[in-house]
């Protein structure tokens, strides 16, 4: 028999009625917009070296990073990457690094 | 000029007169002097990106130019330049630099729209540099970068 839990007057709470109360954090996080990193086309970057710096910022597999950079290279453009701004923004910081033209946008 | 991968993972070359080297010492020249810039154009202003990556940028770039100049000038003592593993990357930025400059100032495109003879002297020649920054580049990735 469960006892459930009571009141300071000693009434037995219904547990199921008591109003579910979450951290403003987790709020954030549940509702926070995630960010595409958007590797752009140039007519300069070759493309086994796109493939690569992908690989190594990334961490994909070649067959991977070839496919992304296959849709950079016939779309103009690719997202590689989604998930907080934070962190995409360390992601563009090291694709611009290594020369290649990226960018931000809101996922959709 | 010669290019060839080094039996110690990197690669030497070797130019063979006034013009060669003027290639080499052209990379410096070539390159894109706002790159970091451009690049920062392409972010929000949200992300302060001028402020806050583009002088880390900046600063990256120019030590790969620096770092060429310095080579070029000491190999024309040496009529040679051996470019060792672990500066691979360096040449590689800079050469990347030189043809992003290019591109920037001549607007080629793609390669295979391209027909040499139809360019005006300096365009032809800053085309030709393109193509011979490429050449390394693709040699360097070949046999030396290991990215």
């Amino acid at each position: 028999m469960d006892r459930g839990t009571r009141d300071p007057g000693g009434n037995l709470m219904n547990t199921v009625d008591a109003p579910a109360r979450e951290s403003a954090t987790k709020k954030k996080e549940k509702t926070a917009t995630p960010w595409n990193v958007v590797v752009l086309d140039d007519p300069v970057n070759l493309m086994e070296y796109v493939a690569r710096v992908l690989m190594r910022i990334f961490g994909f597999s070649r067959e991977k990073a070839e496919e992304l950079m296959l849709a950079v290279h016939q779309k103009g453009k690719a997202v590689v990457w989604s998930g907080g701004r934070e962190k995409a923004e360390m992601y563009v910081q090291e694709l611009h690094g290594s020369q290649l033209h990226a960018t931000l946008e809101k996922s959709s | 000029m010669t290019v060839m991968p080094t039996i110690n993972g990197g690669i030497k070359l070797t130019p063979e007169n006034d013009k060669d080297w003027a290639v080499l010492k052209a990379i410096a020249f070539d390159a894109h002097e706002e790159l970091a810039a451009r690049l920062g154009g392409l972010m929000d202003e949200e992300s302060m990106w001028e402020d806050i990556v583009v002088p880390d940028l900046e600063t990256h770039f120019s030590g790969q130019l620096d770092h060429v100049v310095k080579a070029v000038n000491e190999g024309k003592e040496k009529d040679e330049i051996t470019i060792p593993k672990e500066e691979g990357e360096l040449w590689y930025g800079a050469l990347n630099q030189a043809r992003l400059g290019l591109e920037s100032k001549y607007h080629f495109g793609q390669e295979e729209d391209i027909e040499p003879d139809e360019l005006e002297k300096e365009e032809r020649q800053g085309y030709l540099r393109g193509r011979f920054y490429c050449t390394v580049q693709t040699v360097l990735m070949e046999y030396v970068l290991e990215m």
